[in-house]
């Protein structure tokens, strides 16, 4: 199948239609911050100004707080209800290329060993549909990180935005099988496909901002031990959770119990490495210091997840660099790691 | 300015006067500052005053071990008196830098004037009553108060109240007293339910981040009573109402210490906008006990004295 | 589909509680769906996340041996919320369980080896299950050697461990207090300087510790000392954990995740992974 294309202005209506069968999600700004929201019939113009959402598309996946059974007391005693996503097909539309990277790195951790039963039903039951950028932000450093702006082989089906219209090209099978359901497509040209992918070459040459990941692994090692320089990064931090909860792979997370014990719900909830309770034990807590935190997160992500998964946990979304109050910037750290 | 910071803090950290000097560098996103704090005259090289020294950096030297040399604007030095006052810092333990300020520009603002823009900008300054851009090669210039932060149109004490230094004249307020309660005033004319149902949809955002918590420096408790679960005061997950509980509480808690500083509602990566609250009990504090923050470093914290004319309408 | 599902928790029965300690108590505790019981089975040396509806999941080994299937036992000290609501728990109360999970003490390399086993407090916890498990298979083993000690005579945990230990002629027991008090006439000592003391060939011999961090640092050293090899110590180790399935990120150190990959460690592997984090 080659490509199609869709204009702009029939966006509406086609996600009008898809939203019949299933649960589209669609970047929007409606709630003060861009995210993704259900679709509400309104306005698909999020194109003329989405460049990403703050919370990444992992929380459709992984949600900041979410149920995972119910606790019922009764005359018999407890009885335990299972509480899984229900199977309603899923359509995230406008994924960029980084959290769809980010997405397949989640995946390999909540499928390893043990099937996490909550994030694998909403990931099988989705089909995503990247948005190719043509306008990357200066936080942005995807192509560090092996991924390119323009292309995704992350996403089922990968949109490019041309002007007035939508180019589209299926990637996986669940792509194809959305592709052919799509009424007011049109073949695209071969002069559209080479705009759509002038547009991400120049959009690739916009990122400038970047990390060396060669030789990481052992600079990372080296690194570890470097207590001063762990102490000077970390001064700034206010120890807060945004660079953990905005970032597209972190996945830390809490289980907790409402508190009613006759009839209530276990949740599971994001929880941070940041916070010096993440590992406090009764008799010490290995991380109480702040430096000794910071060094846990970049590690993880850059050395132990590596080591484990063959895959960085960074796709260079640039969002921890966007949102930091105090503008701690990974690849400024990454960056003084590799100068050591 | 700039340059006699560099010379006066390196001076101090020659002198081995303080430990540390914090103050604003040269973010590393386009126009954005980052806190500078260093132990390192090489690093003072950096330090830099403009319109877009956002954070209140009062918050450092609680956790810093030693004497430090620090930059504060209006806000800040009131947010840092207030610490004083609560003893968790001590004035002889710091060399304060006032830093007058006109208002600090509000990124946000900023970008949703100029949209992707803001990346390409090359140089930003306040030139009058503008601020000038050069974007892309070509020159923009933006009324300065457009794109100032909300708080600034209620900053009465633009210059810091207490300082060894101060890095520039004095600036005189300039008030938009209007402009400044303009949310407070919307929320106060909604009725009870409208308000409710405003704050359910704010406070369903929250993912409990503790961004707002963690800049604030009022909020300097050894274990935010979040974080203490014998017994549980709020769920520690983000349901709106315990988000919303959290959030009441901690501006209880930072009544009478809270200097409309605003980094609770900068920090807040979903956009709640906190300093309505935050502003509003500033003026509650105000108007019960006539008590502003950080104006007397010897003065008692407001809520932890007692004097026979403190209101008491709340026991008949 | 029902069972597949790991994070939900079994639903058991307390058949017994037993307070071991002013802060200690062990539980017996069996499946209150007996039909689940056939289809358990666990190694010494895992551990399970049990809770308290409504207060939470925490994590603790499973104490009872693999050969001893009757009930299942676990011991807590009270340390937080929800270990405070565990120690409230009355005989027939219900709680939640899910597990076994991570790794075991490798009895295939303990067979034909001498064994020392060092505990400290509530860190017998553990290795009660892999002793009773050695001495339900005594031929397997060589000598066997316990070493155990508590603060105080009245925070020693397992008496009627103990006692049994004692009487058997195929088990060299030591107990030992920090501090004694009027009636103990017992070893009073640290455990580091009375396993010196013992000392305990190296020859042909696998030492398996657990205890309080600051005991187990001190008994590593002694170990050392007596020639022991980092291959010849195992150790369980103990992190803060949630999932219990390597996947929320709180037992993460260095690449391991202690609940998956762990929680029983040779000393070779932790002097690897731990290096100076801790």
């Amino acid at each position: 199948m080659g490509y199609k294309k869709i204009k702009k202005d029939q966006l509406k209506t086609l996600f009008n239609e898809l939203s019949k069968d299933c649960s589209l999600f669609v970047p929007s700004g409606s709630k003060g911050y861009v995210g993704f929201d259900p679709w509400d019939g309104n306005s698909a113009d999020f194109t003329e100004w989405y460049r990403n959402t703050t919370i990444p598309p992992k929380a459709l996946f992984f949600p900041p707080v979410e149920a995972m059974l119910r606790f019922r007391k009764g005359e018999a005693g407890y009885e335990i209800e299972e509480l899984l996503p229900n199977g309603r097909p899923q359509i995230v539309f406008g994924v960029r290329p980084c959290d769809a990277r980010a997405l397949k790195i989640t995946d390999t951790l909540f499928s390893d060993t043990y099937r996490d039963p909550y994030y694998l039903t909403r990931r099988e039951n989705a089909t995503i549909v990247g948005l190719a950028c043509n306008e990357p932000c200066d936080t942005c450093f995807c192509t560090s990180l092996d991924i390119s702006p323009g292309e995704s082989q992350d996403v089922d089906l990968l949109c490019s935005d041309i002007g007035d219209e939508l180019l589209m090209e299926a990637v996986s099978d669940k792509g194809e099988d959305l592709l052919s359901k799509m009424s007011g497509l049109s073949e695209a040209s071969g002069e559209e496909e080479s705009k759509a992918k002038q547009l991400g070459d120049s959009a690739k040459e916009k990122i400038t901002r970047q990390i060396d990941t060669s030789g990481l692994l052992d600079k990372m090692r080296s690194s570890f031990e470097n207590r001063e320089y762990w102490e000077d990064v970390s001064r700034k931090c206010m120890s807060c959770g945004i660079c953990t909860y905005v970032c597209p792979t972190c996945h830390c997370f809490d289980i907790c119990d409402e508190n009613n014990k006759k009839d209530g719900k276990r949740v599971r909830n994001w929880d941070s490495c940041k916070f010096p309770l993440f590992t406090r034990m009764p008799m010490e807590n290995p991380r109480h210091e702040k430096w000794r935190r910071i060094r846990q997160r970049y590690h993880h992500k850059f050395e132990y997840f590596q080591m484990n998964f063959e895959t960085i946990a960074c796709t260079g979304c640039g969002r921890c660099i966007r949102e930091c109050p105090v503008n701690v910037d990974v690849t400024e750290i990454i960056g003084g790691i590799q100068a050591l | 300015m700039e340059n006699r910071l560099k010379e006066e803090a390196g001076k101090l950290l020659k002198e081995g006067k303080v430990d540390y000097i914090v103050g604003y560098g040269k973010g590393t996103v386009n126009l954005r500052t980052s806190p500078l704090i260093t132990n390192k005259e090489e690093d003072l090289e950096g330090l830099v005053i403009n319109p877009f020294i956002a954070n209140n950096l009062s918050r450092y030297p609680v956790e810093l071990k030693g004497r430090v040399g620090i930059v504060v604007k209006g806000c800040d030095s009131r947010s840092l008196t207030s610490l004083m006052q609560d003893k968790k810092v001590k004035r002889e333990d710091l060399i304060i830098f006032g830093v007058p300020c006109e208002g600090v520009v509000d990124l946000k603002k900023l970008a949703g004037q100029i949209g992707a823009e803001i990346d390409r900008v090359t140089d930003a300054e306040k030139e009058g009553e503008n601020l000038t851009l050069q974007v892309d090669g070509s020159k923009k210039t933006i009324p300065f108060r457009d794109v100032i932060f909300d708080k600034c149109y209620g900053c009465e004490h633009p210059t810091p109240l207490e300082y060894d230094m101060l890095l520039g004249s004095e600036v005189a307020p300039n008030l938009d007293i209007e402009k400044s309660l303009e949310r407070i005033k919307e929320l106060e004319g909604m009725d009870a339910q409208e308000r409710w149902n405003y704050w359910k949809e704010q406070f369903s955002k929250c993912i409990r981040c503790y961004g707002c918590r963690n800049v604030c420096p009022a909020c300097f408790c050894e274990r935010c009573f979040v974080d203490v679960n014998m017994p549980q005061w709020v769920a520690t997950y983000a349901t709106w109402q315990d988000n919303l509980t959290f959030q009441l509480i901690r501006t209880l808690h930072v009544a009478g210490r809270c200097s409309d500083c605003g980094e609770c509602e900068r920090a807040c990566p979903v956009g709640i906008p906190l300093r309505s609250l935050q502003r509003k009990m500033v003026e509650e504090v105000k108007d019960l006990f006539g008590h502003e923050v950080g104006i007397d470093k010897d003065a008692p914290p407001v809520f932890s004295h007692y004097e026979a004319t403190d209101p008491d309408e709340f026991m008949k | 589909m029902e069972g597949d599902n790991v994070y939900l928790p079994h639903v058991m029965k307390i058949e017994k509680v037993i307070r071991e300690t002013q802060n200690i108590k062990t539980f017996h505790f069996n499946f209150k769906d007996e039909s689940q019981k056939s289809k358990f089975s666990f190694k010494s040396g895992q551990f399970a996340e049990y809770s308290i509806f409504g207060e939470g999941e925490a994590t603790f080994c499973v104490s009872s041996s693999p050969t001893r299937m009757d009930y299942l036992e676990f011991s807590v000290m009270k340390a937080g919320k929800v270990t405070a609501a565990i120690h409230e728990l009355q005989e027939g109360d219900e709680i939640g369980f899910r597990g076994p999970y991570g790794n075991w003490f490798p009895l295939e390399l303990l067979e034909g080896k001498n064994l020392v086993f060092v505990g400290g407090g509530i860190g017998l916890a553990p290795l009660r299950s892999l002793i009773w498990n050695v001495l339900d298979n005594r031929d397997t083993y060589e000598d066997v050697t316990i070493l155990y000690g508590a603060r105080s005579p009245a925070d020693l945990s397992f008496k009627y461990d103990l006692e049994a230990w004692e009487k058997d002629d195929a088990v060299n027991m030591y107990t030992t207090v920090d501090n004694g008090d009027e009636d103990w006439t017992g070893r009073v000592g640290l455990i580091p300087p009375v396993l010196e003391e013992i000392g305990p060939s190296p020859e042909n011999t696998v030492a398996i510790t657990c205890g309080p961090p600051i005991m187990i640092k001190f008994t590593l050293m002694s170990l050392e000392k007596l020639g022991f090899t980092n291959d010849q110590i195992l150790t369980t180790l103990e992190m803060k954990m949630k999932c219990g399935i390597g996947k929320c990120g709180r037992c993460n150190i260095g690449n391991i995740y202690v609940c998956k990959d762990g929680p029983v460690f040779t000393n070779a592997q932790i002097q690897n992974f731990l290096s100076n984090e801790f």
